[in-house]
């Protein structure tokens, strides 16, 4: 580990002298006394002694009085209480999170029957229990003040009956005259609103139904056609794959099925000393992706030659396994290929090659090397597709030419939003604008709906029936887990999209009624386990997803009721793909596709001197939720970057073409305008090691001016990269070959907190590889020493204090560095969990962010002195290039931190008014109402794990952005938990909250506490399950047991060597990589560094 | 002394014995009165006295309709038997109220059931009520203006006496000078109060010290003990929207607290009733002891209950009651950790409910209050509750039979209250 260096920024690794000051400073920035003040000319004018003196006894007075009153308080019971509702207490119901792309059962914590929480459902077999941060950022755009209220008809209110009357006649007019009706929706995986939309075909014939993805996997499901004859997209099993070659498959954070992939993918990543095993994981990729900061092995390519490297890939494995090989080019990194190849075909039919390429070709060489591989049936399923990717790009770009030829006369939006998403070359607002009626289903009047003549809104998911079949026998619900907010008699009110439908074709049952129906005519038959719909129907509803048929053999049996009835659209005779492409040339039998052709049509790609590929952020995704202020605030896990999009581009580069090279993150960068076939944007550049040189790398998502009021109050966010988006041979391809990138010369400031609270070059990660592992569990973790008196102990057995008396229970959490692939899902659970503040970009650049848990990331060179031995590379040499990220491809690592509640707590000591001290249960308390605002907690916290409120951010207008300062925003608020005020310091309670409640209920049920009982927001929402929580003096607790094994293996306490016996602790990060990392330090005679220390 | 003392012994035992005798009359007697408290607290949830129905139907002119006091008795007992009996007029009533049938009263002793028919027969006319609105507020306005107040109480002393001072100051000057006349010595000159006061002073140092460090002492404590009484809100009573009396339904009908308040052993919150629970007892009695109709009229208008049709017809209008034990946000207390694992009973922090007209807080509600009880309390379930069992176990031995307060249990750590 010496020679390992780990950075968290450049600024870091440059060490500037003006980074080591700021880094000094726990407060990063000078203390705006004159902020606090308020009013300037006060300052100017002077506040002399006396003065202040009169200002101090009148506020003391003031206050004084103001306190003597009593407040009257209004306790307003409910007139007839809900059976189900006792106040104080939560329910949760289970539910479905679908937004078109995420699909996440779950289970929706509602106090006083307002939704507060999002958690995943354990029940369900396609997310496991899982969730990202978008599925728990999404109850707080459930409080969205920019949601309609009401239908409006141009822009103007209007009533659901005039809406309903108007749009009923103007359909029948047009389905009279046989004009064209189009419904334009993402993917639809509920079988019920399929049904509702054959309805409506039914009622007007000439309705076509077209299903466009904001991001679109139409490439798979279209490869899947010539080689399956099956245009779907299949399902992944990562948890069976011992090898795992990704090639620009972000599989962690947004391909297909993220959530899903995520738990499967952390099944692979558990090592024990019993089962020294792990999945290796090749990722070949253009920008540092969250999936490619997790691999094993990540070689940067350029855009241009990610299908060359399938092609490339193919060959390489043809050549081990046998078989015949493609046309193919050299590239850089084929020495990397044919190593992957090596391990592919080693674990055949263990093994799983993924591409995020959406170009048909590259996706038909993928399924050659998983054929040759044996991989189908076991690691990828064909016959047990995932359908929450049905979008058909070349259908959405023909209804796009119809409407600009004219040919439709009405569309109807459904939950997309294309005039914001679609590619610049398809210029959908101008086809829109040529159709004669135009309705739009949007909650919100976004960048489609305004230019719509009808918004009828769709009511929000929590307040809506639907049904769902995310997957092939896989079916879930949603239900209402809050009453409408927009209703009668204050509102005109929102309607879910399916009763509007149902309406307009003429169809009176209740939607809910019609899921039921679907369910009993379709769903019922296929299971075995209830006799009767109603029991069927209740244990689906309360389980919130369940699975039918016992397996495939089972469901194969019956594919009238399952596939032919969800995959192809429901009502196929009455909703007819636009595109009617032969059928038989989709249903070409495997032998049929010829490689050679494709692979030659790959290698025909010309690359451009700069190429860009679009990705989607972990936070704000493909862009739904832009308004959401949580998801603008999470730090983006691999730039850490906030509140913006940007330009990713090698360090090498930038140096090269003079931009700034952004010495400090959250200081200036430089802007550059970046066209594409014309379509010019000016963004900031941010260096990204990691980048493949030649390549930039753009977010979309971002620069939403219709999301709602957010933009309002921050001004545009980012800038809209969709435009760029190219299609290509019928698909939509999320890069561009030939891109031009000028420096605008201008100056612009970003929100990273990227170098916020540095730990100043500690050794904070520890990191081995499985080779090392499996000979000593123990690799990687050495022991801190301390020279003592008697001699060099360990840091651990020395003691200067008296340690606690825990007689109860001795609450402990251990983070898995090896499963933690950094996605932020838990900084947002926390967020919402425990009412954390969001400050906004200029305070996060201030480096004032409130969030309790961040997720550091380290970067590391590959380079140490054994390889520099193994590949004669000289010392200065290699220090050099250790200290190069832009030669070098650097190893990411992930680390969650949160308050380490350590037992001897620095902070505790020097809070002059004990407003923080320690508990006989093992955690460090902060009691708000004590705090007077000193700060020293924090100037002592090693972990710089405290947050101090410098602002009343609930109330002051500068920061109206917060959901807490809006009337409904605040219904978002934990009621168990107090929003803390300006001049409080704050931090990780370990939600303390949760552990009350727990407690209580075990002292209710007289029982001792069950394991597992108490969960900690960011443990249950880690799609990883990295992190554990628990009782430590239970010996059956897993984390005691966890503890105990790990104790001689990976469990290791930041920063043991100082003393202060954190709670919290880590294990170690293996991975499965060949580059030998050195063992750690032995223990003896290497005490020279630690001397200090033991002054300290 | 024989005769002496047996005489109050025999006075003794005559009144022991008297008061056994009354006792068993007593108990044997089943008065009209009690014939009230049984209707009250068996049958005035369904039935009225008057012609209109509730859920079963007016009994007035019961005693004509009815075929006898035996069959109303038998009916009252064990109705569904009586029908089963095939008794003719039984069936006949369970028909016409749509055949919802009456609950059973078993337990109803002979004599008890005597009473209640003959209080049903025969039951008092309504009294007239006074008209006058709102007395419970008047109620309670009414004590804080018959105490005197003690400053101002104080301040009339202390002015009384320097007047009284004055006064003979004033008497004592002239009849001094008056005497000194007569005697022929020189006559005083008046002297003014203050200067008089300053000579005392400069000849009593010591006395003077005292009684300065006295006033000064006062009023720097009362200024201390005032400045820790802001936000301290002991005695706070408001006025509450209806005139609701605790004493009637806790104490003089001895409802259980948790019917209303069903969420202290539940939630953290003890709960305010919602309406739907006032109207269960409610439907059926419109009229209470002190303020007649009008206070329970609006429980009516919250309900949207139509008391003349007997049906629900109205808009719902949430009663807004004035909270009586505010807690700041910042603490977080829970009902049921106290009432449910604690056994604590509701009186220790709300007072004897029982008898008070208006809810008041009677305890400071202060976190020195709280920790004062953390520190002599034991939980009582602590020996029995599994949960508690290693806890306990090792608490035991480390204080070793001193009791087990909360305090010592970690009861007192800043987390357990603040977060």
């Amino acid at each position: 580990m010496a020679t390992k260096k780990y950075w968290k920024g450049l600024e870091e690794l440059n060490n500037s002298p003006e980074f080591v000051q700021k880094a000094q400073n726990e407060f990063a920035e000078q203390i705006p006394v004159e902020k606090f003040l308020g009013n300037e000319n006060q300052e100017s004018n002077g506040t002399n002694r006396r003065d202040f003196l009169k200002f101090l006894g009148f506020s003391v007075t003031a206050a004084s009085l103001a306190a003597c009153e009593t407040p009257v308080n209004k306790a307003i019971p409910y007139v007839v209480k809900p059976e189900e509702i006792t106040p104080g207490v939560a329910n949760w119901y289970a539910s479905t999170y679908y937004d078109g792309s995420d699909y996440a059962s779950i289970i929706v914590k509602t106090r006083e029957g307002r939704p507060i929480k999002i958690e995943g459902n354990d029940f369900s077999k396609v997310t496991m229990g899982g969730t990202n941060a978008r599925v728990q950022a999404s109850v707080l755009s459930l409080y969205d003040s920019s949601r309609l209220t009401g239908p409006t008809v141009n822009g103007a209110p209007a009533t659901w009956a005039n809406v309903d009357k108007e749009i009923g006649g103007k359909l029948a007019a047009i389905a009279a005259k046989g004009g064209a009706i189009r419904i334009l929706s993402s993917s639809i995986i509920s079988p019920s609103t399929k049904g509702v939309i054959a309805e409506f075909a039914a009622k007007y014939p000439t309705t076509k139904h077209v299903t466009y993805d904001t991001v679109s996997y139409s490439g798979i499901s279209k490869a899947n056609a010539q080689t399956f004859g099956q245009e779907v997209v299949p399902s992944y099993n990562f948890a069976k794959a011992d090898v795992i070659v990704s090639i620009a498959a972000d599989f962690l954070a947004n391909w297909v099925s993220p959530i899903e992939f995520s738990k499967q993918y952390a099944k692979t990543r558990k090592v024990s000393k019993d089962h020294a095993k792990m999945s290796k994981h090749y990722q070949f990729e253009s920008n540092l992706s969250l999936t490619g900061a997790n691999a094993d092995e990540r070689v940067p390519v350029k855009v241009s030659e990610q299908g060359k490297v399938a092609v490339n890939l193919y060959n390489a494995v043809a050549k081990i396994v046998g078989g015949n090989s493609l046309p193919s080019s050299a590239l850089a990194c084929d020495a990397e290929i044919a190593k992957a190849a090596k391990a592919l075909a080693e674990s055949k039919g263990k093994s799983i090659v993924v591409s995020g390429s959406n170009d048909i070709n590259v996706q038909l060489v993928v399924n050659g090397i998983n054929q040759m591989l044996d991989n189908y049936g076991k690691t990828i399923d064909i016959e047990n597709p995932t359908y929450t990717h049905q979008g058909d790009d070349a259908a959405f770009a023909e209804l796009v030419a119809e409407m600009a030829a004219g040919k439709v006369d009405a569309i109807i939006t459904y939950n997309t939003n294309p005039v914001y998403t679609a590619p610049a070359s398809l210029k959908f607002a101008d086809a829109y604008n040529k159709v004669g009626l135009r309705i739009s289903f949007a909650d919100r009047a976004d960048e489609t709906a305004s230019l719509a003549n009808y918004i009828c809104p769709d009511s929000h998911y929590l307040e809506s029936w639907n049904d769902f079949n995310p997957k092939k026998a896989h079916y879930s619900l949603a239900q209402p887990t809050i009453a409408p907010l927009f209703a009668q008699p204050r509102h005109e009110g929102t309607r879910q999209a399916q009763q509007t439908l149902l309406n307009w074709a003429g169809n009176t049952s209740d939607y809910l009624a019609y899921i039921q129906k679907t369910w009993m005519e379709k769903v019922f038959p296929m299971q075995g386990k209830y006799m009767m719909f109603t029991e069927f129907w209740n244990n689906s509803l309360h389980n919130g997803a369940i699975e039918v048929g016992k397996g495939e053999g089972e469901v194969l049996a019956t594919p009238v009721l399952d596939s032919a009835a969800v995959a192809a659209p429901l009502a196929a005779a009455a909703v007819k793909p636009v595109k009617e492409a032969p059928k038989a040339e989709e249903v070409k039998p495997a032998a049929v596709v010829n490689l050679n052709d494709v692979a030659s049509k790959i290698n025909a790609v010309k690359g451009g001197a700069l190429e860009l590929a679009l990705y989607e952020k972990v936070g704000i995704g493909n862009g739904n939720q832009a308004n959401n202020p949580w998801l603008q605030e999470l730090p983006d896990p691999i730039s850490k970057i906030t509140w913006d999009n940007y330009i990713t581009m090698a360090p090498a580069q930038m140096a090269k073409e003079g931009y700034l090279m952004m010495e400090r993150q959250d200081r200036e960068a430089s802007l550059a305008t970046v066209t594409v076939n014309g379509t010019t944007i000016k963004l900031p550049v941010v260096p990204q090691p990691g980048q493949a040189e030649g390549t930039i790398g753009i977010a979309v998502g971002y620069g939403r001016e219709k999301a709602g009021s957010l933009s309002a109050k921050t001004g545009v966010i980012g800038q809209n990269a969709y435009p760029f988006v190219q299609v290509v041979d019928g698909t939509m391809m999320y890069a561009a070959l030939n891109v031009s990138v000028a420096n605008a010369n201008e100056t612009t400031e970003i929100a990273g907190t990227q170098i916020h609270h540095t730990l100043m070059g500690r050794e904070i990660v520890k990191e081995t590889n499985l080779e090392n592992y499996k000979k000593n569990p123990k690799s990687g973790n050495h022991d801190e020493m301390l020279v003592t008196h008697s001699g060099v102990k360990k840091a651990s057995t020395i003691d200067l204090w008296d340690s606690f008396d825990r007689p109860g229970h001795s609450w402990g959490m251990t983070i898995d560095l090896n499963s933690c692939i950094g996605c932020g899902s838990c900084v947002v659970s926390c967020t919402a969990e425990n009412n954390v503040a969001v400050v906004g970009k200029a305070e996060v650049i201030k480096t004032r962010e409130m969030h309790w848990l961040r997720i550091d990331r380290y970067y590391s060179s590959d380079m140490n002195k054994e390889v520099a031995k193994e590949e004669g590379v000289g010392a200065i040499d290699m220090y050099l290039e250790m200290e190069n990220p832009a030669a070098a491809n650097p190893k990411v690592v992930f680390q969650p931190i949160m308050c380490q509640h350590c037992n001897h707590a620095p902070c505790e000591n020097v809070c002059p008014v004990l407003a923080t001290n320690h508990s006989s249960d093992g955690l460090n308390m902060m009691t708000y109402n004590r705090c007077v605002g000193t700060r020293y907690c924090a100037n002592n916290c090693p972990f710089k794990v405290r947050r101090f409120n410098w602002f009343n951010y609930n109330g002051n207008t500068d920061f109206a952005f917060n959901p807490t300062q809006d009337d409904l925003g605040r219904m978002v608020l934990n009621p168990d938990v107090v929003v803390r005020s300006r001049g409080v310091m704050e931090k990780c309670s370990m939600c303390v909250q949760r552990i009350q409640e727990g407690k209580l209920e075990a002292k209710k049920s007289e029982a001792p506490l069950k394991d597992g009982a108490i969960k900690t927001a960011c443990q249950q929402s880690c799609p990883t399950n990295a992190i554990y929580f628990g009782d430590l003096n239970d010996e059956n607790s897993e984390i005691a047991k966890l503890r105990k094994e790990e104790a001689e293996g990976r469990n290791y306490f930041i920063l043991e060597e100082i003393g202060i016996k954190p709670t919290v602790s880590y294990l170690t990060k293996v991975r499965n990589c060949e580059t030998t990392i050195e063992e750690g330090r032995k223990t003896s005679g290497h005490t020279e560094a630690k001397e200090e220390k033991e002054h300290a | 002394m024989d005769t002496m003392c047996n005489k109050p012994r025999k006075q003794i035992l005559a009144i022991i014995s008297f008061l056994f005798l009354s006792f068993i009359f007593s108990a044997n007697n089943v008065s009209a009165a009690d014939g009230a408290k049984i209707f009250k607290q068996n049958c005035a949830v369904c039935h009225s006295l008057g012609t209109n129905k509730l859920t079963g139907p007016g009994l007035a002119g019961i005693a004509t309709r009815a075929p006898g006091d035996e069959w109303l008795k038998k009916w009252i007992k064990n109705n569904d038997a009586l029908r089963k009996s095939g008794d003719a007029y039984a069936i006949k009533v369970y028909n016409d109220n749509n055949q919802v049938p009456m609950s059973a009263f078993e337990f109803l002793s002979d004599e008890e059931l005597t009473a209640l028919v003959e209080y049903i027969k025969a039951p008092p006319a309504p009294e007239e009520k006074k008209k006058d609105g709102a007395p419970a507020a008047d109620g309670d306005a009414a004590p804080a203006e018959q105490g005197m107040n003690p400053l101002a109480l104080l301040i009339g002393i202390v002015a009384f006496l320097i007047i009284i001072i004055a006064v003979l100051r004033g008497v004592r000057f002239s009849l001094k000078n008056l005497q000194n006349e007569k005697q022929g010595l020189p006559l005083e000159e008046q002297v003014g109060p203050w200067t008089e006061l300053k000579t005392w002073m400069g000849a009593n140092k010591t006395k003077t010290g005292l009684v300065i460090l006295f006033i000064v002492g006062g009023l720097a404590s009362s200024g201390w003990y005032a400045l820790k009484g802001i936000g301290v809100y002991e005695g706070y009573h408001p006025v509450q929207p209806i005139a609701y009396s605790h004493k009637i339904h806790a104490g003089d009908n001895a409802i259980d607290c948790q019917y209303c308040h069903s969420g202290v052993e539940k939630s953290k919150t003890a709960g305010i009733p919602t309406v739907n629970v006032c109207m269960n007892c409610h439907k059926g009695i419109s009229e209470g002891p002190t303020t007649g109709k009008t206070e329970i009229a609006k429980i009516y208008e919250a309900a949207g209950w139509d008391p003349d049709k007997g049906a629900y017809t109205k808009p719902e209008k949430p009663i807004k009651w004035v909270k009586v034990h505010n807690l700041p946000d910042f603490v977080f207390f829970s009902h049921q950790q106290h009432v449910k694992v604690g056994k604590q009973d509701c009186a220790n922090c709300h007072g004897d409910l029982k008898t008070m007209t208006t809810a008041q807080q009677v305890q400071p509600l202060t976190m020195a209050w709280c920790i004062d009880c953390h520190n002599k309390t034991e939980v009582p379930t602590m020996k029995d509750n599994p949960y508690y069992e290693s806890l306990h176990k090792k608490l035991a031995e480390k204080y070793k039979g001193e009791p087990i307060t909360v305090s010592k249990m970690g009861g007192i750590e800043c987390a357990k209250c603040h977060y």
